[in-house]
Protein backbone atom coordinates (compact mmCIF):
# COMPACT_ATOMS: atom_id res chain seq x y z
CA UNK A 1 0.00 0.00 0.00
CA UNK A 2 1.63 3.50 -1.22
CA UNK A 3 -0.91 5.54 -0.72
CA UNK A 4 -2.67 7.44 1.95
CA UNK A 5 -6.24 6.45 1.51
CA UNK A 6 -5.69 2.71 2.49
CA UNK A 7 -6.60 -0.83 0.59
CA UNK A 8 -7.94 -0.45 -3.19
CA UNK A 9 -8.92 -4.32 -3.03
CA UNK A 10 -12.43 -4.32 -2.14
CA UNK A 11 -12.51 -1.21 -5.46
CA UNK A 12 -12.27 -4.24 -7.97
CA UNK A 13 -14.73 -3.34 -10.81
CA UNK A 14 -14.83 -7.00 -11.32
CA UNK A 15 -17.90 -8.31 -8.55
CA UNK A 16 -19.02 -11.42 -10.22
CA UNK A 17 -16.72 -13.93 -11.30
CA UNK A 18 -16.31 -17.50 -13.17
CA UNK A 19 -19.03 -18.88 -10.56
CA UNK A 20 -21.14 -16.87 -11.92
CA UNK A 21 -20.49 -17.32 -15.43
CA UNK A 22 -20.54 -20.84 -15.14
CA UNK A 23 -23.79 -20.26 -13.44
CA UNK A 24 -25.03 -18.34 -16.38
CA UNK A 25 -23.39 -21.11 -18.33
CA UNK A 26 -25.75 -24.04 -16.82
CA UNK A 27 -28.90 -21.95 -17.00
CA UNK A 28 -28.48 -21.12 -20.66
CA UNK A 29 -27.91 -25.16 -21.26
CA UNK A 30 -30.60 -26.17 -19.41
CA UNK A 31 -32.94 -23.76 -21.28
CA UNK A 32 -31.45 -24.09 -24.52
CA UNK A 33 -31.32 -27.85 -23.98
CA UNK A 34 -34.98 -28.19 -22.75
CA UNK A 35 -36.54 -25.65 -26.14
CA UNK A 36 -34.70 -27.80 -28.10
CA UNK A 37 -35.89 -30.85 -27.47
CA UNK A 38 -39.42 -30.12 -27.05
CA UNK A 39 -39.49 -27.85 -29.68
CA UNK A 40 -38.60 -30.76 -31.82
CA UNK A 41 -41.10 -33.15 -30.18
CA UNK A 42 -43.42 -30.54 -31.47
CA UNK A 43 -42.54 -30.33 -34.90
CA UNK A 44 -42.24 -33.97 -35.29
CA UNK A 45 -44.89 -36.68 -36.33
CA UNK A 46 -44.12 -39.59 -34.15
CA UNK A 47 -45.44 -38.40 -30.46
CA UNK A 48 -45.11 -41.89 -29.14
CA UNK A 49 -42.03 -42.48 -28.77
CA UNK A 50 -39.75 -40.88 -27.24
CA UNK A 51 -36.71 -39.60 -29.02
CA UNK A 52 -33.14 -39.71 -27.86
CA UNK A 53 -33.13 -35.83 -28.03
CA UNK A 54 -36.36 -35.86 -25.95
CA UNK A 55 -35.06 -38.07 -23.43
CA UNK A 56 -31.81 -35.98 -23.78
CA UNK A 57 -33.13 -33.14 -22.88
CA UNK A 58 -35.39 -33.87 -20.46
CA UNK A 59 -32.40 -35.47 -18.41
CA UNK A 60 -30.24 -31.95 -19.23
CA UNK A 61 -32.91 -29.70 -18.39
CA UNK A 62 -32.75 -30.26 -14.56
CA UNK A 63 -29.27 -31.36 -14.12
CA UNK A 64 -27.74 -28.65 -15.75
CA UNK A 65 -30.54 -26.15 -13.44
CA UNK A 66 -29.46 -28.11 -10.32
CA UNK A 67 -25.49 -27.59 -10.85
CA UNK A 68 -25.90 -23.72 -11.50
CA UNK A 69 -28.16 -23.19 -8.75
CA UNK A 70 -25.47 -24.64 -6.68
CA UNK A 71 -22.78 -22.34 -8.53
CA UNK A 72 -25.18 -19.59 -7.52
CA UNK A 73 -25.91 -20.45 -3.65
CA UNK A 74 -21.67 -21.41 -3.07
CA UNK A 75 -21.44 -17.82 -4.38
CA UNK A 76 -23.40 -15.88 -1.86
CA UNK A 77 -21.21 -14.42 1.34
CA UNK A 78 -23.90 -16.27 3.84
CA UNK A 79 -24.88 -19.46 1.86
CA UNK A 80 -26.68 -20.92 4.14
CA UNK A 81 -29.39 -17.62 4.44
CA UNK A 82 -29.77 -18.64 0.58
CA UNK A 83 -33.72 -19.38 1.59
CA UNK A 84 -33.85 -15.47 2.60
CA UNK A 85 -34.13 -14.95 -1.15
CA UNK A 86 -37.02 -17.20 -1.61
CA UNK A 87 -39.29 -15.18 0.95
CA UNK A 88 -38.60 -11.88 0.20
CA UNK A 89 -39.06 -10.56 -3.03
CA UNK A 90 -38.23 -7.31 -4.83
CA UNK A 91 -40.07 -7.32 -7.85
CA UNK A 92 -38.22 -4.64 -9.48
CA UNK A 93 -34.77 -6.65 -9.19
CA UNK A 94 -34.64 -8.75 -12.07
CA UNK A 95 -33.05 -11.01 -9.94
CA UNK A 96 -36.02 -11.63 -7.70
CA UNK A 97 -37.61 -12.33 -10.68
CA UNK A 98 -35.75 -14.98 -11.72
CA UNK A 99 -35.25 -16.42 -8.72
CA UNK A 100 -39.44 -17.17 -8.82
CA UNK A 101 -39.21 -18.26 -12.31
CA UNK A 102 -36.43 -20.86 -11.47
CA UNK A 103 -38.71 -21.73 -8.74
CA UNK A 104 -40.96 -22.74 -11.19
CA UNK A 105 -38.33 -24.32 -13.73
CA UNK A 106 -37.02 -26.77 -11.76
CA UNK A 107 -39.56 -28.85 -10.50
CA UNK A 108 -41.49 -28.45 -13.38
CA UNK A 109 -38.25 -30.08 -15.26
CA UNK A 110 -38.00 -32.38 -12.61
CA UNK A 111 -41.58 -33.61 -13.57
CA UNK A 112 -40.95 -33.21 -17.15
CA UNK A 113 -37.52 -35.32 -16.91
CA UNK A 114 -39.71 -38.26 -15.31
CA UNK A 115 -42.85 -38.22 -17.89
CA UNK A 116 -40.42 -38.81 -20.94
CA UNK A 117 -37.75 -40.83 -19.07
CA UNK A 118 -40.67 -43.04 -17.64
CA UNK A 119 -39.69 -46.12 -19.37
CA UNK A 120 -35.63 -45.50 -18.30
CA UNK A 121 -36.04 -45.03 -14.78
CA UNK A 122 -36.04 -49.25 -13.60
CA UNK A 123 -32.88 -49.46 -15.73
CA UNK A 124 -31.57 -46.69 -13.65
CA UNK A 125 -32.81 -48.22 -10.24
CA UNK A 126 -35.51 -45.69 -9.92
CA UNK A 127 -38.07 -47.74 -10.32
CA UNK A 128 -39.82 -46.52 -7.42
CA UNK A 129 -40.29 -43.06 -9.44
CA UNK A 130 -42.52 -44.67 -11.75
CA UNK A 131 -45.30 -44.07 -9.92
CA UNK A 132 -44.92 -40.57 -9.83
CA UNK A 133 -44.51 -40.37 -13.11
CA UNK A 134 -47.51 -42.16 -13.83
CA UNK A 135 -49.30 -39.69 -11.55
CA UNK A 136 -48.02 -37.29 -13.46
CA UNK A 137 -48.43 -38.54 -16.98
CA UNK A 138 -52.28 -36.78 -17.95
CA UNK A 139 -50.30 -33.20 -17.22
CA UNK A 140 -47.90 -33.79 -20.07
CA UNK A 141 -49.18 -31.52 -22.05
CA UNK A 142 -49.65 -28.54 -19.83
CA UNK A 143 -46.31 -29.40 -17.90
CA UNK A 144 -44.89 -29.27 -21.12
CA UNK A 145 -46.39 -25.73 -22.88
CA UNK A 146 -45.43 -24.36 -18.95
CA UNK A 147 -42.00 -25.63 -19.04
CA UNK A 148 -40.93 -24.82 -22.68
CA UNK A 149 -42.43 -20.60 -22.09
CA UNK A 150 -40.15 -20.78 -18.31
CA UNK A 151 -37.49 -21.88 -20.58
CA UNK A 152 -37.84 -19.18 -22.67
CA UNK A 153 -37.73 -17.00 -19.48
CA UNK A 154 -34.63 -18.50 -17.60
CA UNK A 155 -32.79 -18.43 -21.03
CA UNK A 156 -33.19 -14.67 -21.59
CA UNK A 157 -33.24 -13.25 -17.99
CA UNK A 158 -29.62 -14.58 -17.43
CA UNK A 159 -29.00 -12.04 -20.07
CA UNK A 160 -31.39 -9.53 -18.04
CA UNK A 161 -29.64 -9.80 -15.36
CA UNK A 162 -26.14 -8.66 -16.24
CA UNK A 163 -28.08 -6.29 -18.51
CA UNK A 164 -29.88 -4.58 -15.91
CA UNK A 165 -26.69 -2.84 -14.20
CA UNK A 166 -26.28 0.10 -16.22
CA UNK A 167 -22.70 0.60 -14.97
CA UNK A 168 -21.26 -1.20 -17.34
CA UNK A 169 -21.57 -0.27 -20.87
CA UNK A 170 -21.13 -3.51 -22.71
CA UNK A 171 -23.02 -5.25 -20.16
CA UNK A 172 -26.27 -2.33 -20.26
CA UNK A 173 -27.22 -3.30 -23.96
CA UNK A 174 -30.57 -4.70 -25.29
CA UNK A 175 -28.69 -7.09 -27.22
CA UNK A 176 -27.03 -9.41 -24.37
CA UNK A 177 -30.71 -11.52 -23.08
CA UNK A 178 -31.24 -12.20 -26.88
CA UNK A 179 -27.47 -13.08 -27.60
CA UNK A 180 -27.54 -15.12 -24.10
CA UNK A 181 -30.36 -16.95 -25.77
CA UNK A 182 -29.52 -17.95 -29.04
CA UNK A 183 -26.15 -19.13 -27.28
CA UNK A 184 -27.97 -21.08 -25.48
CA UNK A 185 -29.94 -23.02 -27.80
CA UNK A 186 -26.26 -23.71 -29.52
CA UNK A 187 -24.69 -24.86 -25.89
CA UNK A 188 -28.07 -26.70 -25.31
CA UNK A 189 -28.35 -28.89 -29.28
CA UNK A 190 -24.56 -29.11 -28.81
CA UNK A 191 -25.27 -31.13 -24.95
CA UNK A 192 -28.54 -32.59 -25.99
CA UNK A 193 -26.54 -34.63 -28.82
CA UNK A 194 -23.22 -35.43 -26.50
CA UNK A 195 -26.04 -36.84 -24.07
CA UNK A 196 -27.98 -39.03 -26.92
CA UNK A 197 -25.32 -40.20 -28.62
CA UNK A 198 -23.41 -41.41 -25.38
CA UNK A 199 -26.57 -42.71 -23.25
CA UNK A 200 -29.46 -43.22 -25.15
CA UNK A 201 -27.45 -44.59 -28.29
CA UNK A 202 -28.96 -42.54 -30.84
CA UNK A 203 -27.86 -43.43 -34.19
CA UNK A 204 -25.52 -40.95 -35.93
CA UNK A 205 -27.45 -40.91 -39.00
CA UNK A 206 -31.42 -40.54 -37.62
CA UNK A 207 -33.61 -37.77 -38.85
CA UNK A 208 -33.72 -36.36 -35.85
CA UNK A 209 -30.02 -35.71 -35.47
CA UNK A 210 -30.29 -34.18 -38.87
CA UNK A 211 -32.70 -31.90 -37.70
CA UNK A 212 -31.13 -31.09 -35.24
CA UNK A 213 -28.18 -29.75 -37.29
CA UNK A 214 -30.02 -28.03 -39.44
CA UNK A 215 -30.45 -25.52 -36.68
CA UNK A 216 -27.40 -25.21 -36.08
CA UNK A 217 -26.00 -23.12 -38.58
CA UNK A 218 -28.95 -20.22 -38.32
CA UNK A 219 -27.86 -20.31 -34.59
CA UNK A 220 -24.23 -19.68 -35.13
CA UNK A 221 -25.11 -16.75 -37.56
CA UNK A 222 -27.86 -15.52 -35.41
CA UNK A 223 -24.99 -15.72 -32.60
CA UNK A 224 -22.21 -13.80 -34.68
CA UNK A 225 -24.93 -11.13 -35.34
CA UNK A 226 -25.57 -10.18 -32.14
CA UNK A 227 -22.31 -9.95 -31.15
CA UNK A 228 -21.77 -7.54 -34.24
CA UNK A 229 -24.48 -5.39 -32.75
CA UNK A 230 -23.30 -5.40 -29.20
CA UNK A 231 -19.73 -4.33 -30.33
CA UNK A 232 -21.23 -2.01 -33.02
CA UNK A 233 -23.49 -0.40 -30.38
CA UNK A 234 -20.22 0.10 -28.36
CA UNK A 235 -18.64 1.42 -31.17
CA UNK A 236 -21.15 4.38 -32.27
CA UNK A 237 -22.00 4.75 -28.45
CA UNK A 238 -18.54 6.19 -28.55
CA UNK A 239 -16.76 8.03 -24.66
CA UNK A 240 -17.14 5.48 -22.10
CA UNK A 241 -18.57 2.84 -24.07
CA UNK A 242 -16.12 2.65 -26.93
CA UNK A 243 -13.30 2.48 -24.84
CA UNK A 244 -14.89 -1.62 -23.66
CA UNK A 245 -14.04 -2.50 -27.14
CA UNK A 246 -10.48 -2.67 -25.85
CA UNK A 247 -11.33 -6.08 -24.45
CA UNK A 248 -11.07 -7.44 -27.89
CA UNK A 249 -7.09 -6.65 -28.54
CA UNK A 250 -5.66 -6.92 -25.06
CA UNK A 251 -5.50 -8.61 -22.70
CA UNK A 252 -6.30 -12.37 -21.20
CA UNK A 253 -10.36 -11.48 -22.48
CA UNK A 254 -9.28 -10.78 -25.83
CA UNK A 255 -7.48 -14.59 -26.34
CA UNK A 256 -10.67 -16.01 -24.87
CA UNK A 257 -12.55 -14.36 -26.74
CA UNK A 258 -11.10 -14.77 -30.76
CA UNK A 259 -9.26 -18.19 -29.58
CA UNK A 260 -12.67 -19.65 -27.43
CA UNK A 261 -15.61 -17.89 -28.48
CA UNK A 262 -14.58 -17.26 -32.53
CA UNK A 263 -12.12 -20.26 -33.25
CA UNK A 264 -13.34 -23.10 -31.34
CA UNK A 265 -17.13 -21.81 -30.64
CA UNK A 266 -17.98 -20.76 -34.21
CA UNK A 267 -14.89 -21.97 -36.79
CA UNK A 268 -14.70 -25.24 -36.19
CA UNK A 269 -18.23 -26.36 -36.20
CA UNK A 270 -18.94 -23.61 -39.50
CA UNK A 271 -15.59 -25.84 -40.61
CA UNK A 272 -16.77 -29.14 -39.71
CA UNK A 273 -20.24 -28.58 -41.63
CA UNK A 274 -18.06 -28.19 -45.35
CA UNK A 275 -16.83 -32.03 -44.32
CA UNK A 276 -17.82 -35.18 -46.56
CA UNK A 277 -21.26 -36.37 -45.27
CA UNK A 278 -18.80 -39.46 -44.07
CA UNK A 279 -17.03 -38.00 -42.02
CA UNK A 280 -19.56 -35.42 -40.97
CA UNK A 281 -21.73 -38.24 -39.62
CA UNK A 282 -18.78 -39.88 -37.71
CA UNK A 283 -19.93 -40.20 -33.89
CA UNK A 284 -16.10 -39.07 -32.97
CA UNK A 285 -16.43 -35.96 -35.24
CA UNK A 286 -20.24 -34.79 -33.73
CA UNK A 287 -18.90 -35.25 -30.15
CA UNK A 288 -15.86 -33.24 -31.06
CA UNK A 289 -18.35 -30.67 -32.55
CA UNK A 290 -20.25 -30.49 -29.96
CA UNK A 291 -17.83 -29.95 -27.59
CA UNK A 292 -16.57 -27.11 -29.37
CA UNK A 293 -19.88 -25.30 -28.97
CA UNK A 294 -20.04 -26.38 -25.62
CA UNK A 295 -16.76 -24.91 -25.30
CA UNK A 296 -17.09 -21.86 -27.36
CA UNK A 297 -20.43 -20.61 -25.36
CA UNK A 298 -18.72 -21.27 -21.48
CA UNK A 299 -16.26 -19.01 -23.16
CA UNK A 300 -18.89 -16.11 -24.26
CA UNK A 301 -20.14 -16.34 -20.78
CA UNK A 302 -16.65 -16.17 -18.98
CA UNK A 303 -15.60 -13.08 -21.33
CA UNK A 304 -19.13 -11.02 -20.99
CA UNK A 305 -18.40 -11.22 -17.13
CA UNK A 306 -15.44 -10.30 -17.10
CA UNK A 307 -14.78 -8.31 -20.14
CA UNK A 308 -18.25 -6.70 -19.31
CA UNK A 309 -17.35 -5.68 -15.74
CA UNK A 310 -13.65 -4.14 -16.82
CA UNK A 311 -15.16 -1.24 -18.19
CA UNK A 312 -17.03 1.37 -16.12
CA UNK A 313 -19.10 4.19 -17.59
CA UNK B 1 -39.79 12.04 2.20
CA UNK B 2 -39.10 14.96 5.02
CA UNK B 3 -35.49 15.48 4.58
CA UNK B 4 -32.97 15.25 2.48
CA UNK B 5 -30.04 14.82 3.53
CA UNK B 6 -27.19 15.90 1.70
CA UNK B 7 -23.14 16.03 1.85
CA UNK B 8 -21.06 18.58 0.56
CA UNK B 9 -17.53 18.29 -0.11
CA UNK B 10 -15.51 21.12 -0.98
CA UNK B 11 -12.54 20.44 -2.75
CA UNK B 12 -10.77 23.71 -2.28
CA UNK B 13 -10.56 23.00 1.65
CA UNK B 14 -9.80 19.16 1.68
CA UNK B 15 -5.98 18.78 1.94
CA UNK B 16 -6.56 14.90 1.78
CA UNK B 17 -5.40 14.00 5.27
CA UNK B 18 -7.83 11.05 5.83
CA UNK B 19 -8.73 12.39 8.78
CA UNK B 20 -12.04 11.60 7.84
CA UNK B 21 -11.60 8.36 6.95
CA UNK B 22 -10.62 7.38 10.11
CA UNK B 23 -13.14 8.93 11.82
CA UNK B 24 -15.58 6.78 9.38
CA UNK B 25 -13.65 3.83 10.70
CA UNK B 26 -13.58 3.97 14.10
CA UNK B 27 -17.13 5.77 14.79
CA UNK B 28 -18.74 2.69 12.49
CA UNK B 29 -16.69 -0.30 13.54
CA UNK B 30 -15.73 -0.68 9.92
CA UNK B 31 -13.55 -3.89 9.77
CA UNK B 32 -9.99 -3.66 8.27
CA UNK B 33 -9.49 -3.96 4.74
CA UNK B 34 -12.80 -2.81 3.90
CA UNK B 35 -13.75 1.06 3.87
CA UNK B 36 -16.60 3.40 3.75
CA UNK B 37 -14.84 6.54 2.63
CA UNK B 38 -11.80 7.11 0.72
CA UNK B 39 -10.15 10.92 -0.32
CA UNK B 40 -8.46 9.87 -3.13
CA UNK B 41 -5.52 12.52 -4.26
CA UNK B 42 -5.34 12.72 -7.81
CA UNK B 43 -2.73 14.68 -9.96
CA UNK B 44 -1.08 16.65 -9.96
CA UNK B 45 -2.61 18.76 -12.47
CA UNK B 46 -1.18 22.15 -14.45
CA UNK B 47 2.00 23.58 -15.34
CA UNK B 48 4.39 24.30 -12.00
CA UNK B 49 4.12 26.46 -10.15
CA UNK B 50 0.33 26.32 -10.48
CA UNK B 51 0.29 22.54 -9.97
CA UNK B 52 -2.80 21.66 -8.15
CA UNK B 53 -4.33 18.41 -7.00
CA UNK B 54 -7.90 16.69 -7.19
CA UNK B 55 -9.66 15.38 -4.03
CA UNK B 56 -11.65 13.11 -4.72
CA UNK B 57 -13.99 11.58 -1.92
CA UNK B 58 -15.05 7.96 -2.99
CA UNK B 59 -17.67 6.88 -0.55
CA UNK B 60 -21.74 6.19 -1.26
CA UNK B 61 -22.99 8.95 -2.93
CA UNK B 62 -26.79 8.03 -1.45
CA UNK B 63 -28.02 8.21 -4.59
CA UNK B 64 -31.73 9.23 -4.79
CA UNK B 65 -32.38 7.01 -7.67
CA UNK B 66 -30.62 4.36 -6.22
CA UNK B 67 -29.05 1.26 -8.82
CA UNK B 68 -28.34 -0.99 -5.80
CA UNK B 69 -31.80 -0.80 -4.13
CA UNK B 70 -33.24 -1.30 -7.41
CA UNK B 71 -31.54 -4.77 -7.81
CA UNK B 72 -31.32 -6.15 -4.72
CA UNK B 73 -33.40 -9.20 -4.81
CA UNK B 74 -34.90 -9.52 -1.26
CA UNK B 75 -35.56 -5.65 -0.42
CA UNK B 76 -32.14 -5.52 2.04
CA UNK B 77 -30.85 -2.26 0.23
CA UNK B 78 -34.14 -0.11 0.86
CA UNK B 79 -34.89 3.73 1.09
CA UNK B 80 -35.78 4.61 4.60
CA UNK B 81 -38.31 7.06 5.40
CA UNK B 82 -35.52 9.80 5.26
CA UNK B 83 -34.78 9.07 1.86
CA UNK B 84 -31.33 7.64 3.43
CA UNK B 85 -30.11 4.53 1.33
CA UNK B 86 -29.86 1.91 3.61
CA UNK B 87 -29.25 -2.10 4.24
CA UNK B 88 -30.82 -4.80 6.35
CA UNK B 89 -28.17 -6.85 7.76
CA UNK B 90 -30.66 -9.82 8.35
CA UNK B 91 -32.45 -9.66 4.71
CA UNK B 92 -28.83 -9.67 2.67
CA UNK B 93 -28.30 -12.89 1.44
CA UNK B 94 -24.77 -11.67 0.00
CA UNK B 95 -25.35 -12.10 -3.87
CA UNK B 96 -23.06 -8.99 -4.51
CA UNK B 97 -25.69 -7.91 -6.96
CA UNK B 98 -25.64 -4.12 -5.27
CA UNK B 99 -21.49 -3.94 -5.34
CA UNK B 100 -21.65 -4.88 -8.92
CA UNK B 101 -24.56 -2.45 -9.78
CA UNK B 102 -23.19 0.13 -7.90
CA UNK B 103 -21.51 2.66 -10.56
CA UNK B 104 -19.46 4.31 -7.93
CA UNK B 105 -17.78 1.02 -6.52
CA UNK B 106 -18.53 1.76 -3.47
CA UNK B 107 -20.80 -0.84 -1.96
CA UNK B 108 -18.57 -3.85 -0.14
CA UNK B 109 -19.45 -6.62 1.74
CA UNK B 110 -18.44 -6.68 5.06
CA UNK B 111 -15.90 -9.15 6.37
CA UNK B 112 -17.60 -9.38 9.55
CA UNK B 113 -21.31 -9.63 9.07
CA UNK B 114 -21.11 -10.58 5.34
CA UNK B 115 -23.61 -8.53 4.37
CA UNK B 116 -23.46 -5.65 2.03
CA UNK B 117 -21.84 -2.45 3.55
CA UNK B 118 -21.49 1.39 2.64
CA UNK B 119 -21.38 4.72 3.91
CA UNK B 120 -24.95 5.28 5.48
CA UNK B 121 -24.15 8.91 6.77
CA UNK B 122 -23.58 7.89 10.14
CA UNK B 123 -27.66 6.66 10.39
CA UNK B 124 -26.95 4.06 12.45
CA UNK B 125 -24.62 6.18 15.23
CA UNK B 126 -23.89 9.87 15.36
CA UNK B 127 -26.96 10.53 13.00
CA UNK B 128 -28.68 8.68 15.58
CA UNK B 129 -27.67 10.56 18.45
CA UNK B 130 -28.60 13.45 16.94
CA UNK B 131 -25.48 14.57 15.73
CA UNK B 132 -22.98 15.54 12.64
CA UNK B 133 -21.34 12.44 10.86
CA UNK B 134 -17.83 11.56 12.15
CA UNK B 135 -16.26 12.49 8.92
CA UNK B 136 -17.54 15.96 8.86
CA UNK B 137 -16.50 16.36 12.46
CA UNK B 138 -13.46 15.45 12.25
CA UNK B 139 -12.61 17.51 8.82
CA UNK B 140 -9.71 19.56 10.40
CA UNK B 141 -9.86 22.16 7.03
CA UNK B 142 -13.92 22.22 7.76
CA UNK B 143 -14.27 20.84 3.79
CA UNK B 144 -17.26 19.00 4.68
CA UNK B 145 -20.73 20.10 5.25
CA UNK B 146 -24.12 17.91 5.99
CA UNK B 147 -27.51 18.82 6.70
CA UNK B 148 -31.19 18.69 4.98
CA UNK B 149 -31.64 20.64 1.92
CA UNK B 150 -35.25 20.30 2.10
CA UNK B 151 -34.77 22.68 4.70
CA UNK B 152 -34.30 26.16 3.11
CA UNK B 153 -32.23 28.13 6.67
CA UNK B 154 -29.34 25.14 6.54
CA UNK B 155 -26.03 25.43 5.47
CA UNK B 156 -26.09 23.14 3.12
CA UNK B 157 -29.15 24.43 1.18
CA UNK B 158 -27.23 28.21 1.80
CA UNK B 159 -23.99 26.84 -0.28
CA UNK B 160 -25.66 25.14 -2.55
CA UNK B 161 -27.65 27.85 -3.54
CA UNK B 162 -24.49 30.28 -3.51
CA UNK B 163 -21.62 27.91 -4.37
CA UNK B 164 -21.15 25.84 -8.23
CA UNK B 165 -21.12 22.30 -7.21
CA UNK B 166 -21.13 19.18 -9.24
CA UNK B 167 -21.96 15.55 -8.72
CA UNK B 168 -19.93 12.51 -10.24
CA UNK B 169 -21.57 10.36 -12.90
CA UNK B 170 -25.27 12.60 -13.33
CA UNK B 171 -25.48 10.63 -16.90
CA UNK B 172 -26.25 7.78 -15.27
CA UNK B 173 -29.46 9.34 -13.67
CA UNK B 174 -28.47 8.25 -10.05
CA UNK B 175 -29.50 11.68 -9.08
CA UNK B 176 -26.51 11.43 -5.94
CA UNK B 177 -26.76 13.11 -2.38
CA UNK B 178 -23.08 13.90 -2.62
CA UNK B 179 -22.24 17.55 -4.30
CA UNK B 180 -18.64 18.80 -4.38
CA UNK B 181 -17.45 22.24 -4.75
CA UNK B 182 -14.42 22.22 -7.79
CA UNK B 183 -11.12 23.76 -7.07
CA UNK B 184 -10.92 26.87 -8.27
CA UNK B 185 -7.73 26.13 -10.76
CA UNK B 186 -8.99 23.04 -11.99
CA UNK B 187 -11.55 22.43 -14.34
CA UNK B 188 -14.83 20.34 -13.20
CA UNK B 189 -13.86 16.67 -13.57
CA UNK B 190 -16.15 14.01 -13.00
S1 LIG C 1 -23.53 5.24 -4.45
FE1 LIG C 1 -23.75 3.08 -4.85
S2 LIG C 1 -24.20 2.20 -2.85
FE2 LIG C 1 -24.56 4.40 -2.68
S3 LIG C 1 -26.75 4.67 -3.12
FE3 LIG C 1 -25.66 4.97 -5.03
S4 LIG C 1 -25.67 2.94 -5.98
FE4 LIG C 1 -26.17 2.64 -3.85
S1 LIG D 1 -25.74 -8.37 -1.48
FE1 LIG D 1 -27.41 -8.13 -0.02
S2 LIG D 1 -28.03 -6.00 -0.16
FE2 LIG D 1 -26.79 -6.47 -1.96
S3 LIG D 1 -28.24 -7.04 -3.54
FE3 LIG D 1 -27.60 -8.94 -2.58
S4 LIG D 1 -29.10 -9.28 -0.95
FE4 LIG D 1 -29.31 -7.15 -1.59
S1 LIG E 1 -21.07 9.93 6.87
FE1 LIG E 1 -20.42 8.53 8.45
S2 LIG E 1 -20.44 6.54 7.42
FE2 LIG E 1 -20.43 8.07 5.82
S3 LIG E 1 -18.27 8.42 5.33
FE3 LIG E 1 -18.85 9.96 6.86
S4 LIG E 1 -18.28 9.00 8.80
FE4 LIG E 1 -18.36 7.35 7.29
Amino acid sequence: MNNTWGDMAQYDPVTWNWVIAVYLFMAGLSAGSVLIGIGMRWYSRDKQTESPILKAAALIGPVAISLGLACLVFDLTKPFHFWLILVNYNFQSVMAIGVAALLAYSPLGIAYALIVLKDDLPKWKLGFLSGIADLLMPFRKIIEVLLFILAIGVGAYTGFLISAMNAYPMLNTAVLPALFLVSGLSAGAAANLVVALLMFNTDTHSPEVAKMHRIELPVIIAEMMFLVMLFSALYFTGGSAATALASLNTGIWASVFWIGVVGIGFAIPLLAMLLPSSARHSKALMLTVACCSLTGVLALRHFIVYAGQSYIS
Amino acid sequence: MNKRYVMVHDENKCIGCQACNIACRSENNVPEGVTRLQVRVEGPFGEAPHLHFKYNRVSCQQCENAPCVSVCPTGAAYIDENGLVSIHNDKCVGCQYCVAACPYKVRFINPITKAADKCNFCKDTRLARGEQPACVTACPTDALYFGDANDSQSEVALLLNTKITYQEKTHLGTKPRVYRIPTKRGGIES
